[in-house]
């Protein structure tokens, strides 16, 4: 059996290995991502059987737990380990041609740092290893923001730096308060003594926690970074923060609210401020006429969709929730990096000068275009069957709150689709100048793998389904987790 | 007072990651805020170690065989500590530098007047 | 494989390669476009009187989604499928200089295709999948033609998501509530649901299905859309695209709450959700039909008479009689056979005269283009309901149904409706058609065949449907017996009801009496002086040609008249929404300020609040 620890441990070697490959060769600093990536998304594959049977508990160090720290490989960290690696490679892949002025071994060694982390905070089994890999996500995603060292570059990066580095410091003091209630920093082995401790004391460092992680998942209102970040990134990393940085940081809030607090009378909360993300996020991306803002805004909106998706907490939601992440993953992606070739030959992030590009860049508008009927969640791409899942389970519930709630979620699809229509009208039914000119093939091989994903996950969408039914169960199920974890 | 005295490293704490908090909130030099979220690293670290001091409690090292391990303040915060204080690092780092970078683009560090990205 | 299934694979490998080979050559690709809509023809009417139901997948979460054939679903493919055809063949020239044509022709079938799908769809869940596909590939048909056509083809998919939002929450809550989507099971599982529950599934889907057919209140995408849309896909917009609401009606009130077992009960909700859709479906025909009498630009006008129609449609069926809904589907059908013809006559003047279609600056075509001439003309005659025309047919049975239903102000409300399509429309015929030749149309030949083809075969088609009623009313009754109602006592060239009946071939006798009357009388006994075509007015004076033009500013002082009435508040109405929205959000926005330290206000107002909370009232 291949070893989880895997991961972590290859991407992170490699990640200070750039520096000395490129010494050696220049030529091949750019693939040393694409490889440990592929390798990644084989590992995660071969681990499925294994995993859907039982997960894997990976005890570093030899300690037992709750001892030392453990990862857990469950079917919800390989998902997201799936999804990093596999978002990842494609942007990889896009990024050998994409990224080639600048300091590009320290953009590669980022990037692998950056993906180190998220793999590392899904896997993990322990709180403070979480907050540790947390921050390797963050601060090199500070520094990739700033890749351009352009003036707004440097101004979104600067403001990220601080708001995450207020959150961090809120998820540490959080992390000090469970570690002072229960002595201990093993979700499981807290999960397990939740019960022992009067609910009222937990507020505030649960308030804590998800204050911190919420900053990093965009949560409304913690997410003000979020817009100047994606939008002032190179596309290729605006793709991994939109797509793998904040769903990251909501499966951390998820794993800690369920897993490890798993008090319920929570929850409907959490589904209000996922609708109020969701609102404002769609609505403030209607108001934009940069494009690259106005995705980053619709990725707020998505992370509130997921968020209220996941709130409900039920295993149909749930599932609706994470079908949806892995189509916000995809076409978030899909539309940064398509919208990253068309800002780079029009020179421009307005809409109106992407005026006309269905005729200069055909296939690149094409993935645009596929990419933002996936987000709206028309059929048959794969957003529809993400909202199909997660507006049935809401109605199932049966509750008049939800039921208006979901009536708010198909009003912002009604203003999600709006903006995103305008912008297909004016690549395809606007006049503009400019010479006809493809993207390059890199570029396109990573498109078309996505747009194939899309099209494969909306036409056989239980392909992913049953997966993600175990992987909602596992966020769910509290007690298999601990049972698993504290044999 | 005795409240107080038992919990002295705690209030300590509060206090520098309140006063951190507030530098960020009210200064709008960039340095300043930098300094401050560096204030607050320090609270939040002494707040970690204060949860597992032991008053005249022992180093958590088995040097001889008759130490007690009762007597031992606890290893794991320190080891936290540890770690929080690298990560804290390496962000003063990166900020430091980007403020530098921030003043060669904009010829300022007050933060009011760096609003090109909004709305 | 059934044939549905060898249908739909044809009908949606058409759009692919249709494009690709449009990148090989232009000729393979129309041929093929062509072949390939006669094929769809063929198997469909092969599919005559059949009925079943085959699940074809069940990939999408083991939901298991299947097609269907039953009568209705025959009838409107049928129609989709000849009139996708004849669109076809018709834009072989009237698309032939237009850049992007394979993208047109490709989304063209893609439509074709959603709507066959819509109509096959044995289950819901298809229903809506097939129902998105046709909405956003007409999204990019309507834009095609760019200009004023981008914001017309913005404003139909907002409506048009806003409609499938609504479906797709009502498709849902009958999921949760029965376990299955299948329509079949459905109508059989709705009868015991409770009447709240049927009044709620029939609003939700009513404003789905309302968006789409253009009931009055959710009108406004239309006039816009079928205006700018290119000219042979405002036929197929108008002939089924939007009588897919038709049929969306149809399928939720009589299938799948089966309204028919209680529609005349005392205490049904249904039937009262039925009085305020018959009035809706009033207003639609006064209002839209005398706003279609303002207008100057000829597509313009069809537009309003399309949503006039529609009303005619929606009355038919809400008032809910064996002979009201078989009046409606009749005239859905017949609408589909003239509108289409009126534009496709729009469509060969627009052609010849380089895109003109201003009312007041077209005139005197009838002898340069007699063939346009005659199809505008039976168009219109089917339109207002001239005898021997089907249009007569499928309205008589609606007012038939009014009247002994004693509904005397619906049944005078399609009367005023009737007077409004009599005087608006003789206006598009005279303006374009008659009166004098401005100069500059002096050498305009005549439209090619490909469009004179489509053009010729509905006209017969609205004479024959017109003659003998009994054809397609035969299908007809199939489906309002299928719905629950008593069968209609139909012989092939008219109705027999209890309070009179409808013979088609003695009027077809009269009439061809009172004509030959008429013709003697005016042979033998009247002194005609063959004149001029320009010199049949001003009483003999002689006017400068391109001075005077007869045709400018008709009914003007009708116009002024009721022009004030007749403002298009609702548009003004969404309009107002949608720059309400705008304000909003740009004041949501502000709030980002770009002054970091607010946004690390945020954070830590955020957690005060929740702390606040807690402490005061303690809700965890």
């Amino acid at each position: 059996m291949v070893n989880p620890v895997l991961l972590i441990a290859v991407p992170l070697g490699l990640a200070f290995m750039v520096p000395l490959i490129d010494s050696a060769s220049r030529k091949l600093t750019r693939f040393v991502p694409v490889a440990a990536l592929m390798f990644n998304l084989i590992l995660c594959i071969r681990l499925i059987p294994a995993v859907l049977e039982n997960p894997i508990v990976i005890n570093l160090g030899g300690f037992t737990p709750p001892f030392g720290i453990n990862l857990f490989v469950g079917p919800l960290g390989l998902l997201f380990a799936g999804l990093i690696s596999l978002a990842g490679l494609v942007v990889s892949i896009y990024s050998l041609s994409y990224i080639k002025n600048g300091p590009v071994v320290k953009y590669h060694m980022l990037y692998m740092l950056l993906l180190t982390g998220a793999t590392g905070v899904v896997l993990t089994g322990d709180l403070f290893n979480l907050f540790v890999f947390f921050e390797i996500l963050c601060i090199s995603s500070y520094a990739l923001v700033a890749y351009h060292g352009d003036r707004a570059g440097i101004e979104s990066s600067i403001k990220y730096l601080i708001q995450g580095t207020v959150g961090s410091g809120l998820l540490l003091i959080g992390i000090g308060f469970i570690y002072g209630i229960f002595g201990t920093l093993n979700m499981a082995d807290i999960a397990m003594k939740i019960a022992t401790v009067e609910q009222s004391t937990l507020f505030v460092p649960m308030i804590l926690m998800v204050a911190g992680l919420g900053v990093e998942s965009a949560i409304f209102p913690l997410n003000a970074w979020l817009p100047d970040a994606h939008s002032s990134a190179p596309s290729s990393i605006s793709a991994i923060l939109s797509g793998i940085a904040i769903e990251v940081g909501l499966y951390a809030v998820a794993r800690i609210v369920f897993t490890v607090f798993g008090i319920s009378d929570i929850y409907l909360f959490f589904a209000f401020l996922g609708i109020l993300t969701l609102l404002i996020g769609e609505m403030c991306a209607f108001a934009q006429s940069n494009i690259k803002r106005m995705l980053a805004y619709s990725s707020i909106g998505q992370i509130g969709l997921i968020l209220f998706a996941l709130a409900l907490a039920t295993n149909n939601t749930v599932t609706g929730g994470l079908f949806q992440l892995v189509n916000h993953t995809i076409s978030k992606g899909l539309l940064f990096l398509s919208a990253g070739y068309m800002i780079y030959r029009s020179g421009s992030m307005e809409i109106s000068s992407l005026n006309g590009m269905g005729k200069r860049m055909p296939l690149t508008s094409l993935a645009f275009t596929v990419g933002a009927f996936s987000l709206v969640g028309l059929p048959p791409f794969a957003g529809f069957p993400g909202k199909f899942l997660i507006v049935s389970g809401a109605l199932l519930k049966g509750q008049m709150v939800i039921n208006i709630l979901v009536g708010l979620v198909l009003l912002s699809t009604v203003i999600e689709g709006t903006y995103f229509f305008r912008v297909i009208q004016a690549l395809y039914f606007k006049d503009g100048n400019g010479e006809r000119k493809r993207a390059p093939a890199t570029a396109v091989t990573a498109m078309i793998t996505l747009m194939i994903l899309i099209v494969a996950l909306g036409v056989y969408p239980k392909f992913l389904a049953d997966f993600l039914s175990s992987a909602s169960s596992d966020l769910l199920d509290k007690m298999s987790y601990v049972g698993s974890v504290l044999k | 007072m005795s409240f107080l005295q038992n919990n002295i490293y705690y209030i300590g704490a509060f206090g520098l990651i309140l006063i951190g908090l507030l530098i960020v909130l009210v200064k709008h030099n960039l340095i300043k805020v930098i300094i401050g979220l560096s204030i607050m690293d320090t609270g939040i670290n002494l707040f970690l170690i204060a949860i597992g001091y032991l008053r005249n409690g022992t180093a958590p090292i088995f040097s001889s065989p008759e130490v007690e391990s009762v007597l031992m303040v606890d290893p794991v915060p320190q080891a936290l500590v540890l770690t929080a204080i690298v990560i804290g690092v390496a962000v003063l780092a990166l900020a430091l530098s980007l403020a530098i970078r921030l003043y060669k683009h904009f010829g300022t560090l007050d933060l009011r007047k760096i609003k090109e990205l909004k709305w | 494989m059934t044939g549905m299934e060898i249908l739909l694979l044809v009908a949606f490998g058409g759009v692919m390669l249709t494009y690709i080979l449009g990148r090989i050559s232009s000729s393979l690709r129309n041929t093929f476009a062509v072949v390939l809509s006669l094929v769809l023809v063929v198997i469909i009417a092969l599919m005559y009187d059949k009925t079943g139901e085959t699940i074809f997948y069940r990939g999408f979460f083991g939901i298991p989604m299947s097609f269907r054939i039953d009568a209705l679903s025959w009838l409107f493919a049928m129609a989709t499928s000849v009139l996708g055809c004849l669109s076809v063949i018709f834009s072989l020239s009237y698309m032939s200089d237009r850049k992007n044509i394979s993208f047109y022709y490709s989304m063209l079938f893609l439509v074709n295709a959603g709507m066959l799908g819509v109509v096959f769809s044995g289950d819901l869940l298809s229903f809506f999948i097939f129902w998105e596909i046709m909405s956003w590939s007409t999204f990019l048909l309507i834009s095609f033609n760019r200009g004023p056509a981008v914001a017309a083809g913005l404003k139909y998919i907002i409506m048009s998501i806003i409609g499938s939002m609504a479906m797709l929450a009502g498709t849902i809550s009958l999921y949760t509530n029965y376990g299955t989507l299948n329509i079949a099971d459905l109508s059989h599982l709705t009868v015991s649901a409770s009447p709240g529950y049927q009044l709620f599934l029939l609003i939700i889907f009513g404003v789905a299905f309302g968006i789409k057919n253009a009931v009055m209140p959710l009108h406004t995408w239309l006039p816009d859309a079928y205006t700018e849309a290119p000219s042979p896909f405002s036929a197929v917009l108008s002939g089924m695209l939007t009588r897919m609401g038709i049929y969306g009606f149809l399928l939720i009130i009589y299938v799948v709450v089966g309204a028919a077992r209680f529609l005349h009960a005392a205490d049904s909700t249904v039937s009262s959700f039925n009085y305020v859709l018959a009035w809706l479906g009033a207003i639609t025909i006064v209002i839209p039909t005398f706003i279609a009498m303002l207008q100057n630009d000829a597509k313009r006008l069809l537009a309003w008479h399309g949503i006039g129609q529609g009303g005619y449609m929606i009355l038919g069926i809400a008032f809910g009689t064996n002979m009201g809904v078989a009046g409606g589907i009749f005239h859905t059908l017949n609408h589909a056979i003239y509108i289409v013809l009126l534009f496709m006559s729009v469509a060969a003047i627009q052609y010849r005269t380089g895109g003109v279609r201003d009312l007041n600056s077209l005139g005197g075509l009838i002898k340069k283009m007699p063939v346009a001439f005659i199809g505008a003309l039976l168009g219109i005659c089917g339109l207002i309901g001239v005898p021997l025309t089907n249009g007569f047919v499928s309205k008589w049975m609606i007012y038939k149904t009014l009247i002994s239903g004693r509904a005397p102000f619906l049944a005078f409300a399609a009367l005023i409706g009737s007077w409004g399509t009599i005087l608006s429309v003789y206006k598009f015929l005279h303006n374009i058609f008659l009166g004098q030749l401005p100069e500059k149309y002096r050498d305009i030949k005549q439209s090619p065949f490909n469009m004179k083809l489509p053009i010729i075969v509905l006209s017969s088609t609205i004479l024959l449907f017109g003659i003998l009623p009994g054809l397609p009313l035969r299908v007809i009754n199939k489906i309002v017996v299928s719905f629950g109602f008593d069968s209609l006592n139909i012989s092939l060239w008219g109705i027999v009801s209890e309070s009179g009946m409808l013979n088609t071939i003695n009027l077809f006798a009269a009439i061809l009496a009172g004509l030959i009357a008429v013709w003697l009388f005016f042979r033998i006994g009247a002194r005609t002086i063959p004149v001029k075509q320009d010199d049949n007015y001003a009483a003999g004076a002689a006017v400068p040609r391109d001075r005077y033009s007869y045709t400018a500013k008709y009914y003007d002082p009708l116009f002024r008249m009721i022009s004030p009435y007749l403002k298009d508040i609702f548009n003004t109405f969404y309009m107002k929404i949608a720059d309400l929205t705008g304000y909003l959000s740009n004041g949501i926005r502000k709030i980002y300020t770009g002054y970091v330290g607010n946004y690390v206000m945020y954070i830590v107002l955020f957690i005060s609040l929740m702390i606040f909370v807690q402490m005061k009232w303690s809700p965890w």
